[in-house]
């Protein structure tokens, strides 16, 4: 991947805002570090739409994220999400 | 006392696991996958019957077959023990503490309290490790949680010795002794053996194969078994749970048994298990589909025939890949 870290966690939110369909939201309002599940967060993210991101992360970056579990703690925040990228894909820049 | 030395993992379902890190730590080299596959894990059952209040499935052998068919299938010794007495149950585990003995125990997994609110459900068959204790509490592994915690004493106690469906009875197991070569190629043989007869050859029409073809049939039937939409909108949301969130590493463990597959085709050096092994996480990702097609259509209130008809297309698909796959994977073994 030659995109730099900064680009990725870009690009991860754009790709979650598309794939549930959240237009009230743009990528900029979305803290890097903020908790992505749970009522109150900017996106408050549920179970389902884990499984709507998991499969848009494993279309988009040829990366697999079966167990929930783990899913459930990669998943996080954009900063665990991309942290999980660039270790599964190298990134270069 | 010192806590065991013991190297917490996150895993995907607790009693594999669980059974998988107690014997890495007895020093027995075998992932959770491979526990799964060796022990004939991967199942599919559809039921309606008296005792569920309405259809539901599982996509797993029975609590407890896992630990047994490892103990048999790998020559591993394992203790285990239930109890009517609390005092007895607690005495007992600090004792092998004491010994240096990591300790499985079932618990309801509601009384987890380290775990977020939003997770803990009654479910009374939980595995967790205590791998020592602190004044009045103990230092607990569980597979579904980044790092090891403390749970008080008494906390324990109630997670230990809840009531109800399959109630923990303050069950405990741990390894007593591994074997010092263990045969896996035959253990993984005869799991792969018992899967194809599983999923197959046995004779009752809402098991294995047929389970799924029956959940595929039955399906668009559900409306007429719920109390109104909100009721079978929960049901058709929890495929999803079923298949996803129950500790299953994702697509009711068909990922983990397509893992199983490739870890095999190493072991046994044979590249026609690795060529199943990616079948296998094929019909996974299908399976995922579904959970996906459920969990939308619940979500939504989409649960007219036509949708309903989709989803039991979607599962048929899947009955028909399942009996092609293990067909096939029996001309293997």
């Amino acid at each position: 991947m030659n995109i730099t870290v900064d680009e990725l966690k870009h690009e991860i939110k754009v790709l979650i805002l598309d794939t549930l369909k959240i237009t009230d939201i743009k990528p900029v309002d979305i803290d890097n570090a903020e908790p992505l599940f749970g009522a109150g967060n900017t996106i408050g993210l549920d179970s389902i739409d884990a499984i709507e991101i998991i499969m848009a992360l494993q279309k988009k970056y040829d990366v697999r994220l079966d167990d929930q579990n783990l899913a459930r703690v990669i998943l996080t925040s954009i900063n665990t999400i991309a942290e999980f990228i660039t270790k599964e894909k190298g990134l270069t820049g | 006392m010192n806590p065991i030395a013991y190297d917490h993992k996150m895993a995907a379902h607790c009693e594999t696991g669980t059974v998988a890190a107690l014997l890495n730590h007895s020093g027995m080299e075998i992932t959770e996958p491979m526990v799964f596959g060796i022990a004939g894990g991967i199942f599919f059952g559809y039921f309606k019957t008296a005792q569920f209040t309405f259809p539901t499935f599982i996509v797993r052998s029975k609590p407890g077959q896992i630990r047994k068919n490892i103990e048999k299938l790998l020559g591993v010794k394992m203790g285990s023990s239930t109890f009517k007495d609390p005092v007895k149950a607690e005495a007992e585990l600090d004792n092998l503490l004491d010994e240096g003995i990591p300790v499985a125990v079932q618990v309801d997994f509601f009384y987890m309290d380290y775990l977020p609110a939003w997770q803990r459900v009654h479910i009374n068959v939980h595995f967790v490790t205590i791998i020592g204790r602190n004044g009045n509490k103990y230092l607990l592994s569980d597979i579904y949680y980044p790092k090891v915690v403390e749970i008080e004493k008494d906390t324990l106690r109630k997670g230990r010795f809840a009531g109800g469906s399959m109630a923990p009875n303050g069950f405990m197991f741990y390894i007593k002794s591994i074997p010092p070569k263990p045969d896996y190629e035959k253990a993984i043989r005869k799991g792969i053996k018992k899967a194809i007869f599983n999923m197959l050859k046995i004779p009752i029409p809402f098991l294995g194969v047929k389970g799924i073809e029956m959940f595929s049939r039955k399906i668009t039937d559900w409306p007429k078994y719920a109390r109104d939409e909100e009721h079978l909108s929960h049901e058709i949301m929890k495929i999803n749970v079923l298949l996803e969130d129950q500790g299953t590493g994702g697509a009711g463990f068909r990922f983990m048994f397509a893992t199983f597959l490739r870890q095999a085709s190493e072991i046994l050096k044979d590249n026609d298990l690795f060529e199943m092994s990616k079948r296998m996480m094929a019909i996974g990702d299908g399976w995922r589909e579904i959970s996906l097609h459920a969990a939308r259509i619940g979500k939504k209130r989409e649960l007219g025939p036509e949708k309903l008809k989709e989803l039991s297309d979607m599962i048929r698909s899947r009955a028909e890949a399942e009996k092609e796959f293990f067909t096939d994977l029996k001309k293997l073994v």
